[in-house]
């Protein structure tokens, strides 16, 4: 299984086209807009991002929709409960400073009301203020899974609404003026066909690759499980072969090592083909690329004061 | 392969069933064919179809077409500093406006609260849409193209989405029963039309899939740009919201822009004027007509 998922994402990652490096705006808060505990630090991305905003200043916060419920094999209320500590522990090995949990129930977001958990992310935008969100992509095709289709459309009306004062007013009455955050970096699997084209790949240097590595091997309930460890070494044993790095290493520690090597590789991929040792890619919206009639007008004119 | 249409005078007083078979014909044998008589332009609000079709339904309009156009929701958020109930008040001013700075016999307001399209019913939108393409019986539609990704604004999905299939079973006598009782039959309309603003990254790239999609067209509107720009300038409110968030956000990050050091009538105006301006003098469009619904084996 791991070697096909493996295959998978190499027939995708060497597909891809040369992207441009992208620099990261300036600001100050960044929010990241998922549906899972585990959906901030996939292969795919954002792990790494969310280093590199950290290291340069950016205060960090997780917004998890749903309650992870079906993610282990504990019963539906202790994987929630372990799910969000293991959220929590590698959004710390991030830097993040907090995961907030709408606890929508996991897997069954399909039939969730989109403007009541759009309200939800407007509220929160207002109160962090984030100059930049992160989250799926609401474009991308195939995507099969519910709370990813669902917080993401919810996410790319929420983003921008939270700065028109006319949607929920109500919010004024506790203090939290609108507020527009300014830029999107979306991400979705690169081998699900259409829908989603990375059109930026951001530079990581080798802390934040480390960093993101960890913070993904923290999802034990999920990741680095010692049973893809057992499989692997299993077939590899049929043909006599082994791993030296192996040795010593009991299943739940080689279980570790294996997603370390491929968040090295998928990193160091994605590094190569936009001419670095390390990168990751997004699909960036700009701030007036909703303005496609202005955007060249204001290249040419906008100034500083 | 891109197709440029030119429209000419002439067919509006043809009877329709002669002037669709006319439409249909030319369309084979040359690329300017007579202005189909009645047009109905379905839009999510005020601005969408002025933006990314209002050259092309000028141009039809004044070839002779009766054009019609239906907005779904009411507009009511886009302002600033204007409760929703008084922008959704003068956006239905300034949408009838815009209309008839096109050429637009009438447009029709659905009314449904902007912004909040996600959770109303798919077939709640699309009956009623269905009601006035039997009533209509246009022989061209506009939609928005729901297809068209990477616009922020969703109420163009649900719309795009809901009009596609209005499109479809306007057709079909098992939708909408009561109907039959009073009189609007089942209407096919031959040509249709998506429209979007040029949001989506991938838009102009040849299609890599095998899914049967309908073909690029392009439409040259130099001819009508003074009206869509007219129709731009009418929606006050809308343009006032887009230049005073603009210099907001410029403010907020320490730049400016000239032309809005001082936001009043005529900035915003003009501000509206660059904005159509930059989409350029070509509108384009994902094309169905007749050839669409007839296998390729059969052409």
């Amino acid at each position: 299984m791991y070697t096909v998922i493996l295959l998978v994402s190499c027939v995708a990652a060497f597909g891809a086209d040369a992207l441009p490096l992208g620099k990261l705006p300036k600001g100050k808060v960044v929010m990241a807009l998922q549906p899972h505990h585990d959906d901030h630090t996939t292969d795919y991305g954002m792990g790494g991002l969310i280093a590199r905003f950290v290291d340069e200043g950016y205060e960090a916060y997780y917004v998890r929709a749903s309650n992870d419920e079906k993610d282990g094999s504990h019963g539906y209320a202790r994987n929630d409960m372990i799910n969000l500590r293991e959220a929590e522990e590698a959004t710390r090995i991030l830097g993040m400073k907090k995961v907030i949990s709408l606890n929508w129930r996991n897997d069954y977001m399909g039939p969730v009301p989109l403007d009541e958990l759009r309200a939800q992310l407007i509220l929160l935008i207002r109160k962090y203020r984030p100059d930049v969100i992160l989250g799926h992509n609401p474009w991308e095709h195939y995507q099969k899974n519910p709370d990813h289709r669902n917080v993401a459309r919810a996410m790319a009306e929420a983003w921008w609404m939270a700065g028109y004062e006319n949607v929920h007013p109500e919010h004024v009455k506790i203090g939290l003026q609108p507020h527009q955050a300014s830029y999107l970096y979306l991400k979705a699997r690169l081998d699900w066909g259409l829908g989603h084209t990375p059109n930026i790949a951001i530079e990581l240097n080798e802390s934040q690759v480390r960093r993101k590595q960890q913070a993904y091997q923290t999802h034990r309930n999920v990741y680095a499980n010692p049973a893809s460890a057992r499989g692997v070494k299993a077939a590899l044993a049929r043909e006599s072969l082994m791993v030296p790095e192996f040795e010593g290493l009991d299943d739940q520690e080689a279980a570790v090592r294996m997603e370390e090597w491929h968040m090295d590789w998928i990193s160091r991929v994605r590094g190569k083909q936009a001419g670095v040792t390390f990168a990751e890619d997004y699909f960036f919206v700009d701030e007036f690329d909703h303005l496609p009639g202005l955007k060249a007008y204001l290249k040419e004119n906008v100034s500083a004061k | 392969m891109r197709e440029r249409v030119a429209y000419a005078r002439g067919s509006a007083g043809l009877p329709r069933a002669c002037a669709l078979l006319v439409c249909g014909l030319f369309m084979y044998t040359t690329p300017a064919y007579a202005a189909p008589p009645l047009v109905l332009v379905v839009a999510a609000d005020a601005s969408d179809f002025v933006l990314a079709a209002g050259g092309t339904i000028a141009k039809m309009a004044e070839a002779g077409s009766a054009v019609y156009v239906i907005r779904v929701t009411n507009d009511e958020k886009d302002s600033w500093g204007l409760p929703p109930e008084e922008t959704a008040l003068r956006a239905r001013a300034e949408a009838d406006s815009a209309a008839r700075a096109l050429g637009v016999k009438e447009a029709i307001s659905l009314g449904y609260r902007a912004a909040e399209l996600a959770d109303v019913s798919f077939s709640g939108i699309r009956d009623r849409l269905i009601f006035y393409i039997r009533h209509y019986k246009p022989s061209v539609m506009f939609i928005p193209n729901p297809y068209s990704e990477y616009d922020r604004v969703l109420d163009r999905y649900y719309t795009g989405a809901a009009a596609e299939d209005a499109f479809r079973v306007a057709a079909l006598e098992n939708f909408q029963l009561p109907h039959g009782d009073v009189g609007l039959a089942p209407h096919l309309t031959p040509e249709l039309y998506y429209y979007a603003q040029p949001l989506d990254p991938r838009r102009k790239e040849p299609e890599s899939t095998a899914t049967f999609v309908p073909r690029p067209k392009s439409v040259d509107i130099a001819s009508t740009l003074p009206k869509k720009l007219a129709a731009a300038a009418a929606l006050k409110t809308s343009n006032e919201s887009t230049a005073r968030r603009l210099k907001a956000r410029l403010d907020a990050t320490g730049r400016r822009l000239p032309i809005l050091d001082t936001v009043d009538e005529s900035s915003i105006k003009r501000l509206a004027e660059i904005n159509v301006r930059g989409l350029g003098t070509t509108e384009e469009f994902r094309y169905a007509g007749v050839e669409f619904r007839i296998p390729r084996k059969y052409r």
